[in-house]
């Protein structure tokens, strides 16, 4: 009896066993490779992040991945070859009507494969890794950028339009980006260096770390942050921002006067109302392109300047 | 009540593959990108008798490259939660009892995060580091589950209350220990890290991933169907089924081991994916009745379906954004959970 059960508990699980193997067998036939067509050219380049890239010759299909990667397409000239981008790629208005693939963290795999794309291009600091890998997996190789500063931002743009094959359009953007902000610093010269509090979120606190990108804008606008951590995006004690009492508070927004109506409101709150800045109204509004490694970026450190150092903009004018 | 044959497992078997089968027909057709129930259906059927080896049409490589495996993934990670929850649930003769209840997943999130906080130092070769951290969710997994298991022992026996107990205790310190961690994460990886945690079949794995996941499924499955009579007894409380001949200390350590690594796997490529463990054995059992031998593959089958259905829900419905499948499995599942209890109480 015992060992007739235990001979039927066996068939029992081999026959289980066996129909679910066949079950998985069909769900990973699905190993074959993609067959290709005639083979394009291919050219190895080594992104940003120190992957070697594959990426075939002429480049006839972009898709960003990232709002300020769409901006600098833009800007090279290349919309036209844009096939895909983002749903936060809302600048140049444009950029908003071309075929959307998700949000930059969530891209949809299957929106990026249907385009076809030559190369899909990402940003180390908003992309996640996961991405790069899937797409990396399916064959649709993946340029990297990985600016950390300003002038970063600046060459970066320049090894991409070498990438894309437009090397002078590249050149001349980065010729043109960089005179403009040589022009900022003479002007800055000189100028007392403002102490500043970028305010990434106010409740909390919220602020940026010195290795970030905008603590390097801030330095091209003439300022320096208060906040001297190593974290990215420090949640910010407001006793220690208080006692450090910075000159100007930066906010970045495309609303200026929903700022000024907000700091109103924190001007109300324990803390913030022993803020100096506050009291005074001390506030820089800088547009949201301060937030996008991309070819505006210099237009943010022009804002950002001459809201900090309105008597030197002010008295050249 | 008649006695369960071979027959019988096999016909209902069949009736719960050919149900996952359906679909995944289905969940193939629906995503971003439209593709035609028919065409899909013609190719699908020249792949499965050998007539061709190629779904040869415009969406064949979105198919073939991306639909197919992400399926395939949620498959195993459904059937791995849930068989694991089923074995978790027989084990303690606890209907509470599921993976993520005894802090599984929470030490599985931590591993996690202490390999993404290690990674950059090591200078990994690729095919290395795309595999490092599921290594650290698995490790992760294991060492909590050890862990639970030493904590939940009472005079050297294992005591299904004190080790619920300890598991949601370990859960809730790991949990903390989860959000210290966070703060050192770079924000990239913290992205990355919030998906994990709410659960993600988005990201495609290294194949080497999908190879240890399927094999280590259908061991850990075998061993624990081995011990199905069992448990049958074991239902009758353990002094019952020590009297009746059943190693019960044997048994018990096979099965926990077996869930363990089950969940550990399903938990390391999936994410904290909630309710498949919980859910899905009481409603097999409601259907099926209590008999392991045929509520084990039944919860398995049950557990790939309802992954699949909620991945698909969870890919379709706000595309081209995704949704993370934990959102979907959770907001299904609570309703329905309640629903069964009440009803069981009526």
């Amino acid at each position: 009896m015992k060992s007739g059960a235990t001979g039927n508990k066996m068939r029992l699980l081999r026959a289980v066993l066996a129909m679910a193997f066949v079950l998985s067998t069909f769900a990973i036939s699905a190993g074959a490779r993609v067959q290709s067509g005639a083979a394009p050219a291919l050219r190895e380049v080594t992104d940003e992040t120190g992957r070697i890239v594959k990426i075939p010759q002429p480049v006839r299909r972009i898709v960003s991945l990232a709002p300020s990667l769409t901006e600098t397409v833009y800007a090279l000239g290349l919309q036209d070859r844009l096939v895909g981008d983002t749903d936060y790629c809302d600048y140049p208005a444009d950029a908003a009507k071309k075929h959307k693939v998700g949000g930059a963290i969530n891209p949809n795999m299957e929106e990026v494969a249907a385009l076809k794309p030559d190369v899909v291009l990402v940003v180390k600091s908003l992309n996640r890794l996961e991405t790069v890998r899937a797409l990396e997996q399916i064959g649709i190789p993946v340029y990297s950028t990985d600016p950390h500063s300003v002038n970063d931002v600046v060459v970066s743009m320049k090894k991409l339009s070498g990438v894309l094959g437009v090397e002078s359009a590249g050149i001349a953007l980065y010729e043109k980006l960089e005179g403009r902000l040589a022009a900022i610093q003479e002007r800055l010269s000189g100028a007392p260096v403002k102490r500043v509090m970028f305010v990434v979120w106010t409740e909390p606190l919220q602020s940026v770390g010195k290795k970030t990108f905008i603590a390097d804008v801030l330095q091209h606008a003439g300022a320096t942050s208060v906040v001297e951590l190593n974290q990215d995006w420090p949640q910010f004690s407001l006793e220690e921002a208080v006692r450090l009492q910075p000159e100007y508070l930066v906010f970045a927004s495309n609303h200026s006067e929903a700022v000024q109506n907000d700091v109103g409101a924190l001007a109300l709150k324990p803390g913030w109302s022993a803020m100096d800045a506050v009291k005074k109204r001390k506030i820089a509004v800088v547009s949201d392109a301060i937030n996008r490694p991309g070819p505006r970026i210099v237009d943010a450190v022009e804002e950002l300047a001459r809201q900090l150092h309105p008597e030197v903009f002010s008295e050249k004018n | 009540m008649q006695p369960l044959t071979l027959g019988k497992v096999a016909v209902r078997c069949g009736i719960l593959a050919v149900i996952l089968f359906v679909v995944v027909v289905i969940a193939l057709k629906f995503g971003a990108v439209p593709v035609s129930l028919y065409g899909l259906a013609k190719d699908l059927l020249g792949v499965l008798i050998g007539r061709s080896s190629e779904i040869s049409s415009e969406y064949g490589m979105i198919i073939r490259e991306i639909r197919l495996p992400r399926i395939a993934l949620g498959i195993f990670v459904g059937a791995s939660l849930s068989v694991a929850g089923t074995s978790f649930q027989a084990l303690l003769r606890n209907p509470l009892a599921d993976p993520y209840v005894l802090g599984v997943s929470s030490g599985a999130a931590v591993g996690s995060i202490v390999a993404l906080i290690i990674e950059p130092h090591l200078a990994l070769r690729p095919e290395i580091a795309a595999v490092f951290t599921p290594l650290g969710g698995f490790l992760g997994a294991t060492v909590t589950i050890a862990v639970v298991y030493f904590l939940g022992r009472r005079q050297g026996q294992m005591d299904s209350n004190t080790l619920l107990l300890s598991g949601v205790i370990t859960g809730s310190f790991l949990s903390a220990v989860i959000i210290l961690l966070i703060t050192m994460l770079p924000s990239s990886s913290v992205r990355s890290m919030a998906y994990w945690l709410m659960g993600d079949l988005s990201t495609p794995m290294a194949p080497i991933l999908g190879w240890v996941l399927r094999v280590g499924f259908f061991a850990g499955f075998a061993l624990i169907y081995l011990t199905a009579s069992d448990l049958n007894l074991l239902l009758a409380g353990e002094k019952e089924a020590m009297h009746l001949g059943v190693d019960v200390r044997k048994v018990q350590i096979l099965v926990y081991l077996a869930a363990s690594a089950l969940t550990g796997l399903a938990v390391a490529v999936g994410g904290a994916i909630g309710y498949v463990g919980l859910l899905i054995p009481h409603v097999m059992r409601l259907i099926f009745g209590t008999d392991y031998r045929m509520l084990l593959p039944a919860t398995a089958f049950g557990g790939a379906i309802a992954a699949v259905i909620a991945d698909t829900v969870a890919r379709t419905v706000a595309a081209p954004n995704e949704l993370p499948v934990g959102a979907i499995t959770a907001m299904a599942g609570a309703p329905l959970f309640i629903y069964l209890l009440r009803r069981r109480l009526a």
